[in-house]
């Protein structure tokens, strides 16, 4: 699992377009603890090159000089200071620190919510660059079967999102390995007809003391509700509709998410 | 826009954009054929693989041809079938398996835009139940038998349903998940109004072709 255990993440779902999604990420906060989800209808609307698309927009708001700093790092203390008298372009020196292993410093993980159905090897086999993607939990449990050992073969983290079922337990039951994550989701159509529906908290435990699992859940927007969803135990939290209604506000509310979660910002390069 | 008195072929397609070219190539010109946009598909090229694939069998037909965009919507009914209509689809899906709150949403906007809605009962054990719920009734029913379903527990096409399904509601039935003309020919026989095919066009496509050739003969 790429994913730590014992962390607490912030996933922010884009939803609208590329344009949005932009603005969206270069307000984010750099930290390894947020998530970044390419939501449903921006994988519709564009297709998988999508996730090749927001990487390179997260690696657009690291500033030049942030990149050489780190590029100079890579040689030796002898060497340093000549470095910093040469110029290198910015594309050598990404590619100098991605070649030296340091990708990670760019690489967002990036979660392709495909809502898998049917189909899963197939679907999983082009979901490139993602770190994670997802199923439904509705899925006939052979589709999930096939979804999370494609998961595991290629090295992504599977995630199932448990929409619209009543029991996630029955589900996981009946499972032949169990995922990475399990996500406990309350549709966006569900909340905004229905607005007294809950998101099942006393779940997470549930499901926690049976399979050893991630817990993410989705549904919740105010920052009330993110620290609710970990004080409940959850290791994941999804945030979608401040950050799609308004654009202008997110740094202002992923600054105040960030706080909360009281993640060390160590992780700016 | 489908003649309930007529039958349909619905042909799934979930290749690369070249393979599909080669497939709506081969097929024959005619209304009775449907050109689906498979789910795989969607999710790799986007909305524009969608109206590739309408150029395409348009031009093929000399027409606007009819095309299903196999959104299998889950949430969020009203942005996904904004953009499935753009794309020019004339019909798009929804799960079954969908909040009940999101199917309504859905066939709503569905009828707003002039486009059919088709409910996929994939994995829905009584499709009754979900019907009885809904505000508005779909244009199209989907009785669905998915690929890992078939592959790994061989499940049956649910036939039995149709009758059931017709007898009360005034809808039109797809049946997907058969691939011989057998299967194809056995869905028409128990009254369904489309039959689905998908893996044979993506295997053989010469052989498959034959096969919407024989369907157009011999199946009115």
């Amino acid at each position: 699992m790429i994913l730590e255990r014992r962390k607490k993440y912030l996933q922010i779902a884009l939803n609208s377009n590329l344009i949005e999604a932009e603005r969206i990420i270069q307000n984010l906060p750099f930290s390894n603890q947020i998530i970044i989800e390419a939501g449903t209808p921006l994988i519709k609307t564009y297709g998988f090159r999508v996730i090749s698309e927001i990487k390179k927009i997260a690696l657009r708001r690291i500033s030049d000089e942030d990149i050489r700093k780190e590029y100079i790092k890579t040689f030796p203390s002898s060497m340093q200071f000549l470095m910093a008298k040469n110029f290198t372009s910015r594309q050598i020196m990404v590619d100098c620190l991605i070649n030296k292993g340091k990708f990670s410093l760019f690489e967002p993980y990036v979660v392709a919510d495909i809502k898998c159905n049917d189909l899963a090897r197939k679907e999983i086999a082009v979901v490139s660059g993602a770190q994670a993607a997802t199923c439904l939990g509705v899925a006939p449990i052979e589709t999930i079967d096939s979804f999370v050992e494609g998961c595991r073969y290629f090295h992504i983290d599977s995630m199932i999102d448990m929409m619209n079922v009543e029991n996630p337990l029955l589900v996981l039951k009946k499972l032949k390995q169990i995922p990475d994550v399990v996500m406990l989701h309350r549709g966006v159509d569900e909340t905004e007809i229905n607005k007294e529906k809950q998101i099942p908290y006393y779940q997470i435990r549930q499901i926690k003391g049976n399979y050893d699992v991630l817990i993410s859940v989705a549904g919740g927007d105010t920052i009330e509700e993110v620290e609710r969803a970990f004080f409940n135990d959850a290791d994941i939290v999804v945030v979608w509709k401040s950050f799609y209604k308004n654009t202008e506000d997110t740094a202002k509310i992923a600054q105040e998410f960030y706080k909360k979660l009281k993640v060390s910002p160590a992780n700016k390069i | 826009m489908l003649n309930k008195r007529l039958s349909y072929l619905q042909i799934a397609l979930n290749g690369t954009l070249s393979e599909v070219k080669g497939v709506i190539g081969l097929l024959p010109a005619s209304d009775r054929i449907l050109i689906e946009a498979g789910t795989s598909f969607i999710k790799t090229y986007g909305i524009e693989g969608i109206s590739f694939i309408d150029r395409l069998w348009s031009y093929k037909l000399g027409k606007k041809g009819y095309i299903v965009a196999d959104l299998k919507c889950m949430d969020r009914g009203f942005t996904e079938v904004m953009a499935a209509k753009d794309s020019g689809a004339q019909a798009a899906t929804c799960l079954g398996l969908a909040p009940i709150q999101t199917v309504n949403l859905f066939i709503e906007k569905c009828k707003e835009l002039n486009i059919d809605s088709m409910i996929d009962m994939m994995n829905v054990e009584f499709p009754f139940g979900i019907l009885e719920k809904l505000k508005q009734i779909p244009n199209i029913v989907v009785l669905h038998r998915g690929v890992e379903q078939l592959e790994v527990s061989n499940k049956e096409i649910p036939y039995l349903q149709i009758h059931k399904i017709l007898e009360t509601y005034d809808v039109l039935i797809s049946v997907a998940g058969g691939e011989t003309f057998k299967e194809v020919g056995g869905a028409i026989f128990n009254d369904a109004n489309i039959a689905v095919v998908w893996k044979a066009f993506s295997e053989n496509p010469s052989q498959t072709a034959k096969l919407a050739k024989t369907f157009l003969r011999e199946i009115r």
